[in-house]
């Protein structure tokens, strides 16, 4: 189990990597778009398009990541009043409908894959870009995603089977509105801390 | 059905299921119970067409930006440059948070970067300088909230895409009402400190010459303003290029500072892709959900009822303001805009209001939410950097700013024009 989550989080890591860079070049090319309209009175063509295949497809592969770090909102008022038996409860709850709610979305996200190619679709605009290929590698980020899912879910049932609540918890439960500071705020002093000696490096 | 469909939503969400599964699911039970095709159908289509939104793109174009900006040591040279300007006012150094908080908040476009960047740099000054506690924390607190009512603006964005309003408007809508409110929140300062002076701490000062040395570390984030606010007022770009522009501006900035490096750009990519990712899962559910309250007739439903009540637009925009207040006490700003902007602002407008004014007014009113207890997102951000004490004091200093606030939506009310005359003036 533990060789399984450590190789989920490693590919969850690297789907965030892929993720931001794509946004960083749909940034780059955009940026360089307008720039070029403005003083060169051209423009690359498609950037906008290109943009948006970057941001679906960045989106689903990062949604894996955003699961294991417990980055989905949920709104804890009530929740954290609770008992730990029925908070845990919830927490299985939350995680099966959120994955649920996606594999939906996935098996008809399918059936949108299927007609692009089927059809042999094509954008209406100056690319023309096969529709099927942006589709097709967001659905396999949504795949990635549910199998992500998957083995969160099995890790957190171990836990609890082991008896272990505190662990549970600490994988799927609710990062209380203070201990998601408290990571903020470690990585913020830590980043303070290495700022002022290269400040002060460079002023001496 | 208004009653059912709020009953589900409410279970859902007060059994702390993710906002995204709750509306998500609420959309598909409403499908199961009050339509005869199922309109789940439409989903795969909707998620794709939601999730390739061109318009949408902004948002992990600023998520990156603040990421890149956190990390480019910009603010820390800004804070510093605003301590040596700012410290004449009775109130010292808060009025120099107030500001601080402003001019980041014109180069990020969410108020939790903006209250925790500043706060980072401000924290270490309490204890020196002998101010107030409660008040100082209050500064950074509210001021932070200023980071989405001053353009650029992740909320304004969301609402933009989810009413159909000019986003470009919005931001330039934001501008002057967001100075008006910083130099509120400075006169708060002022005059509880003109009432009782032991609170301002001890006065510093600084040589001119300290001063006009300093000011060079002001010019990035005007750099980066002008990129993202200024080619939108020429003209030159829409909202999503803008924030590749500002995205563009920040790595140079960072590049200036010798921040920028490959480890910095993969802890910018995590956080920056974490945090859109859980915007976007959001935002495919409310999509999918609106689509379904529509299809079902939800919508003309509850248009209906409010008409049947027979309000006057002052009324219903009283009733509006209390209903957010109270609902901002308890919800995260991004879940509670995306649920109720869809239903409410078409009822606003139909009432006569301007989409772009109302966008203002539900700014203020999240901003208010943010720093309003239980659950105010600002406040945690200011308790855990201060890491003592307890979160009482964060919200006692806190209070005096709801009030600016309340005071700022009661002077937007009176005077549209605040936020409608740039907008235009841009436009002629």
């Amino acid at each position: 189990m533990s060789h399984l989550l450590s190789f989920t989080q490693r590919a969850a890591r690297g789907g965030l990597w892929f993720g931001g860079a794509l946004v960083l070049i749909a940034a780059i090319v955009i940026g360089i778009d307008v720039v070029m309209r403005k003083f060169l009175a051209r423009s690359i063509g498609g950037a906008d398009e290109l943009a948006g295949y970057a941001l679906a497809i960045g989106t689903v592969w990062s949604l894996g990541a955003a699961l294991l770090d417990r980055a989905h909102i949920r709104i804890d008022s009530l929740y954290v009043r609770l008992p730990m038996g029925l908070r845990v409860a919830l927490d299985f709850a939350g995680l099966l409908l959120f994955v649920g709610f996606f594999a939906l979305v996935a098996w008809h996200g399918w059936g949108v894959v299927e007609q692009s190619w089927v059809a042999g679709s094509r954008s209406q605009s100056a690319l023309e870009t096969p529709t099927v290929i942006p589709q097709a590698l967001w659905f396999l980020g949504l795949m990635a995603f549910l199998g992500t899912g998957a083995v969160i879910f099995l890790d957190a049932l171990v836990a609890l089977l082991r008896g272990d609540l505190g662990a549970v918890v600490g994988k799927i439960g609710t990062r209380s509105a203070e201990e998601e500071v408290e990571d903020e705020v470690r990585d913020l002093k830590a980043r303070a801390a290495r700022d002022e000696r290269s400040i002060g490096g460079e002023r001496p | 059905m208004i009653g059912i469909t709020l009953a589900i939503l409410l279970v859902l969400l007060a059994a702390a299921i993710p906002v995204a599964a709750g509306l998500g699911i609420l959309g598909l039970a409403l499908s199961e119970i009050y339509s005869r095709l199922p309109l789940s159908l439409a989903m795969g289509e909707m998620a794709w067409a939601t999730s390739n939104n061109f318009l949408l793109v902004a948002v992990p174009f600023f998520v990156l930006l603040g990421e890149i900006l956190l990390r480019s040591g910009m603010a820390e040279r800004m804070y510093g440059a605003l301590v040596l300007w700012m410290p004449w006012l009775p109130g010292g150094l808060m009025h120099s948070n107030i500001a601080a908080c402003a001019m980041f908040a014109a180069t990020s476009g969410s108020s939790v970067a903006t209250a925790a960047t500043i706060g980072t740099v401000a924290m270490g000054e309490i204890e020196k300088r002998g101010y107030s506690e409660r008040l100082f924390l209050g500064t950074i607190a509210a001021g932070g909230t200023l980071g989405i009512l001053i353009p650029p603006s992740i909320n304004m964005i969301v609402y933009g895409v989810l009413t159909e309003t000019s986003i470009p408007k919005l931001y330039l809508a934001g501008v002057v009402p967001g100075v008006i409110l910083a130099g509120l929140f400075s006169l708060t300062v002022l005059v509880f400190c003109l009432f009782r002076p032991a609170w301002g701490g001890t006065r510093t000062t600084a040589t001119w010459d300290a001063r006009l040395k300093a000011l060079p570390d002001l010019i990035p984030p005007l750099v980066i303003f002008l990129a993202v606010i200024g080619s939108i007022y020429a003209g030159w770009a829409t909202a999503t290029e803008s924030a590749a522009l500002g995205v563009l501006a920040a790595l140079g900035v960072a590049a200036w500072h010798g921040r920028l490096t490959m480890t910095m750009l993969l802890h910018a990519f995590e956080g920056t892709m974490r945090t859109t990712a859980m915007i976007m899962a959001i935002l495919v559910a409310a999509y999918f959900l609106n689509f379904v309250i529509t299809s079902i007739g939800l919508t003309t439903q509850v248009n209906r009822f409010i008409t049947s009540l027979g309000l006057s637009p002052v009324q219903l925009l009283i009733v509006v303001v209390i209903f957010y207040i109270i609902l901002g006490m308890f919800m995260e700003t991004l879940s509670m805009m995306v649920a109720t902007v869809p239903i409410i602002a078409p009822i606003m407008f139909q009432a006569g209001y301007d989409p772009i004014w109302f966008g203002i007014l539900v700014i203020l009113l999240m901003e208010t939410a943010m720093i309003t207890p239980p659950v105010g997102i600002n406040l945690y951000v200011v308790q855990g950097l201060r890491k003592r004490g307890k979160i009482d004091d964060v919200i006692i200093g806190t209070l005096p700013f709801v009030g600016t606030l309340m005071l700022m939506m009661l002077i937007l009310s009176l005077f549209p024009e605040i936020a409608l005359w740039l907008p235009r003036a841009a436009a002629d």
